[in-house]
């Protein structure tokens, strides 16, 4: 599984991982829309956007993605079922977001934060963090 | 890692973590709680995150925890940290995501045997009235200057447009709005998410309750408030909605880049700190006040939302719902309080902590079965706590674990054989919220309460429920 829901009192605490960079972040991605909507559309009208940005680090580059994500959702009311990513370095991110509108979301996810985040590759070469939502 | 025996008692009620425990501790923490109390405290990481608040620059005389305590991110929740507004921090984790989360309390001319025959249908008005839930907009959808407006001037923005009466304005926190309040520090995206929100609960811990006054504890108090046994009122608990979480989210990335600059390492990214009077820390005072007058305006168009539903359903014989109060319990304010026997200007941080100023009634919203309190703030808290005290029950279990142990339509149908109506968006979000997921409302309310930093007036009891 490229995401697993942890334990965590008040908000939510998240595991992903993936064997390249592209996989990880897209496993992130796929864990919040998942919270955001348990059960995505399955025939849709393919919605595209577009994302750039710049972080000083990886981990910082995760959630910021993340991030941007979550705020092009709401505003546009949602839900992201793949990205591809043109570029992907470890402090920038360059990526064509595609959607499928929605009626409304099942969790109202705050933001994604950097506590706990720390994307580093594990044992197994794959990249690994823990990620914490306030919702 | 913080142990039971690092603490110090100062009284039954107030346990000291000293400046020794840890070297970089700038001053020491305290934390209001009881002996049993504080085993639940320590089954989470909330104490070793106050005791990385205590190292921030300019903070003075201790950071401080109230019994709800619980683990966040950066800052605990259930904390309060007080900043030189000189050579101080402003720091958006101390505040938390959802900027001016607070609450509001109405009360009726009415007692709940007059309404009883009508609870299903007042339910029912104000689940229509008032939305809830993620991503459905509320009744208005401002742009351009007119959205600016309420950013800069709060609930009295949402009174001049005719969605309440200016004697409003006279029982909120701060009259319902910071004057630092600048939208142009707020950004685009902030505003985009923010835009159709005004009116609407929004879901997770967030909701709208008409309760019944069960207790009384202090009768003069409750005269001078407006209280009296078996009242009818109505609670409102939510914040600043999307447009609160961007600005938040706006701002930390901003810190923390700041923070990579000037290589300031910190135990936690969260924690990300501007000093109060440099351009970061002003930028973001300005628009986090932005961010607290846009829930001032959210709760005064729900005020208008809820007396709406509670007329069409009682009509004038219903009579008026007037404001007790209303509090804030995640935000950042300058306040002037003694410090060495001096008086300072400080940069008061509360995140899921409650103002309590001597004579102000303090709210706490209890979880949906159980309660929730009216207080009234206490000289002591001026000197002990710069007048705060707790916010709510505070999680004692996940929302999953909740969702896994507790079915939602279950709780629906035991909660409304407790004569609890419920209207709720879903039966996930409802088992979310459940009574058992959270502390003893009582046993947090009774700690503030021996400590002498705030005063009991009244519980009140639900008696129908509106959730996302």
């Amino acid at each position: 599984m490229p995401y697993e829901i942890l334990e965590h009192t008040a908000d939510l605490r998240m595991r992903v991982a993936g064997k390249t960079k592209e996989d990880f972040f897209s496993a992130a991605l796929e864990g919040m829309m998942r919270v955001l909507a348990e059960k995505p559309p399955k025939f849709f009208e393919k919605k595209l956007r577009q994302v750039k940005i710049e972080s000083p680090d990886l981990t910082s580059l995760l959630i910021d993605f993340l991030n941007e994500a979550l705020s092009l959702a709401y505003i546009n009311k949602e839900i992201y079922i793949k990205a591809v990513f043109k570029k992907l370095s470890e402090t920038i991110l360059e990526a064509e977001l595609e959607g499928a509108a929605i009626d409304g979301f099942d969790e109202d996810i705050k933001a994604a934060t950097y506590h706990e985040a720390s994307a580093a590759q594990n044992e197994k070469g794959e990249w690994e963090t823990v990620i914490i939502f306030d919702i | 890692m913080i142990a039971k025996n690092n603490l110090i008692k100062i009284h039954d009620w107030l346990w000291e973590i000293p400046k020794s425990f840890r070297a970089d501790m700038r001053v020491a923490c305290r934390i209001y709680a009881s002996e049993k109390m504080l085993d639940e405290i320590f089954r989470d990481r909330s104490l070793e995150q106050l005791i990385n608040v205590s190292i921030l620059p300019g903070i003075i005389n201790f950071a401080i925890a109230m019994p709800d305590i619980h683990e966040g991110y950066g800052f605990p929740i259930g904390g309060v940290a007080a900043f030189d507004e000189n050579e101080g921090v402003i720091s958006p984790g101390g505040i938390g995501y959802d900027i001016n989360c607070g609450v509001r309390l109405l009360r009726s001319e009415k007692k709940f045997d007059e309404i009883k025959s009508y609870l299903e249908k007042l339910g029912s008005a104000f689940y229509k009235e008032i939305p809830s839930g993620v991503g459905r907009g509320g009744r208005l959808n401002l742009k351009g200057k007119d959205f600016n407006a309420v950013l800069k001037d709060g609930a009295k923005r949402m009174i001049e447009m005719g969605y309440g009466k200016v004697e409003d304005l006279e029982n909120l926190e701060s009259s319902g709005f910071l004057e630092n309040a600048d939208p142009a520090f707020v950004s685009e995206t902030a505003k985009k998410r923010g835009k159709d929100q005004l009116g609407t609960m929004g879901a997770g811990n967030h909701f709208v309750e008409i309760d019944k006054v069960e207790n009384i504890f202090d009768e003069n108090e409750a005269k001078r408030l407006g209280l009296f046994q078996d009242q009818v009122v109505i609670l409102i608990h939510t914040g600043s909605r999307g447009l609160g979480h961007q600005i938040a989210t706006d701002y930390i990335k901003i810190m923390m880049m700041s923070l990579i600059k000037y290589k300031i390492n910190l135990p936690d990214r969260e924690l990300a700190y501007a000093p109060f009077k440099s351009k970061e820390g002003q930028d973001y005072f300005s628009a986090m006040s932005a961010g607290a007058n846009f829930a001032w305006a959210n709760r005064q168009l729900i005020t208008w939302e809820a007396r709406k539903a509670w007329n069409d359903v009682l009509g004038k014989e219903g009579g008026n719902l007037k404001i007790i109060y209303d509090v804030a319990h995640n935000i950042a304010k300058i306040e002037e309080h003694s410090v060495n026997a001096g008086k300072r200007k400080l940069v008061l941080h509360r995140k899921g902590a409650t103002r309590s100023f001597p004579a102000q009634p303090v709210l706490i919203p209890g979880s949906m079965g159980t309660g929730s309190y009216v207080l009234v703030g206490e000289e002591k808290s001026m000197k002990e706590s710069f007048g705060s005290t707790c916010h709510g029950a505070g999680r004692r279990m996940s929302r999953h674990q909740a969702k896994r142990e507790i079915r939602g339509s279950e709780l629906k149908e035991r909660l409304e054989r407790e004569g609890i109506v419920i209207n709720a968006g879903s039966f996930s979000g409802l088992a979310e919220e459940a009574p058992e997921a959270y502390k003893d409302i009582d046993e947090v309310v009774e700690i503030v309460y021996k400590a002498g930093i705030a005063k009991k007036v009244s519980r009140l009891k639900p008696i129908a429920v509106i959730k996302g």
